[in-house]
């Protein structure tokens, strides 16, 4: 595999995960429940929809929606 | 079956698509888009819902029923793609579309990043064709079937970003934005 490929890809997760923490409302986030909280940052640091959806115990929609309340982005 | 006529979604990408003002115009790019059925069972919004039962009246979205051998090359998928350090991670929904992709050669639809970096990492998907909102308004643009204002060429896709939260990462908007820029100058 080129090295100029994983470069990318690990600049774009890097610039992904800057924008997640930089437009996250903190101050939201801070008030959820531990188990709806932990989900927000751990869907900051791994972008990962799906495994964050599940650890709230939200569906992906209704995870997605939550994203949306807390201003953190959806970065692909 | 030629590419382009049809492609396939999951659900990452229906959530998001659905909030987007010019969402119908995923019907001018494809003959169908096919919906498997258990990423019809994660879409719960009435806004989704209502979009999704509207489009499947009129016979733009259809179902997917993948066969127990699909199925089972999904599961396949995902065990090989764990070995892979560089993929993050993809499940059912995500890789019965790759495999849908690779046999059928639907284009698949995500803004899943594993089911994105599958084909650059997996030779068996190489041929996958796996398009984000960002290669879909693209693809739209280039292909005519939406009318943009060449003074303002990532307008669509700013649009898009303001309907549904979803930021697209810089280089990729960068090279759409050069790519609409060129479609423009007639190049």
């Amino acid at each position: 595999m080129p090295g100029e490929v994983e470069r990318e890809i690990a600049e774009e997760e890097r610039e992904a995960r800057e924008l997640r923490r930089r437009f996250a409302d903190w101050d939201f986030i801070s008030k959820q429940p531990p188990k709806i909280r932990e989900a927000l940052k751990y869907y900051i640091e791994k972008g990962d929809l799906r495994r964050a959806a599940k650890l709230a115990g939200l569906t992906i929609e209704e995870f997605r929606e939550l994203l949306r309340s807390a201003r953190i982005p959806v970065v692909v | 079956m030629s590419r382009r006529v049809f492609a396939i979604a999951d659900t990452c990408f229906l959530i998001d698509w659905a909030r987007f003002r010019r969402k119908d115009m995923l019907f001018k790019l494809f003959k169908a888009v096919f919906v498997p059925e258990d990423v019809l069972n994660e879409v719960r919004s009435e806004e989704t819902i209502a979009w999704i039962s509207s489009a499947l009246s009129r016979d733009y979205l259809a179902l997917y029923t993948p066969s127990r051998d699909e199925v089972n090359e999904a599961r396949q998928l995902i065990e090989e793609s764990r070995l892979k350090p560089h993929i993050p991670s993809v499940d059912l929904p995500e890789a019965i579309c790759l495999v849908a992709g690779r046999r059928r050669g639907y284009v698949v639809l995500t803004e899943n990043r594993g089911a994105l970096l599958i084909p650059k990492f997996m030779s068996r998907y190489s041929g996958v064709v796996v398009w984000r909102s960002l290669e879909v308004i693209l693809n739209a643009i280039l292909e005519g079937v939406v009318e943009i204002d060449c003074s303002k060429p990532g307008e669509l896709f700013s649009e898009y970003s303001r309907d549904t939260l979803h930021i697209f990462p810089t280089k990729a908007l960068n090279r759409a934005v050069e790519e609409v820029k060129r479609k423009c100058l007639g190049k």
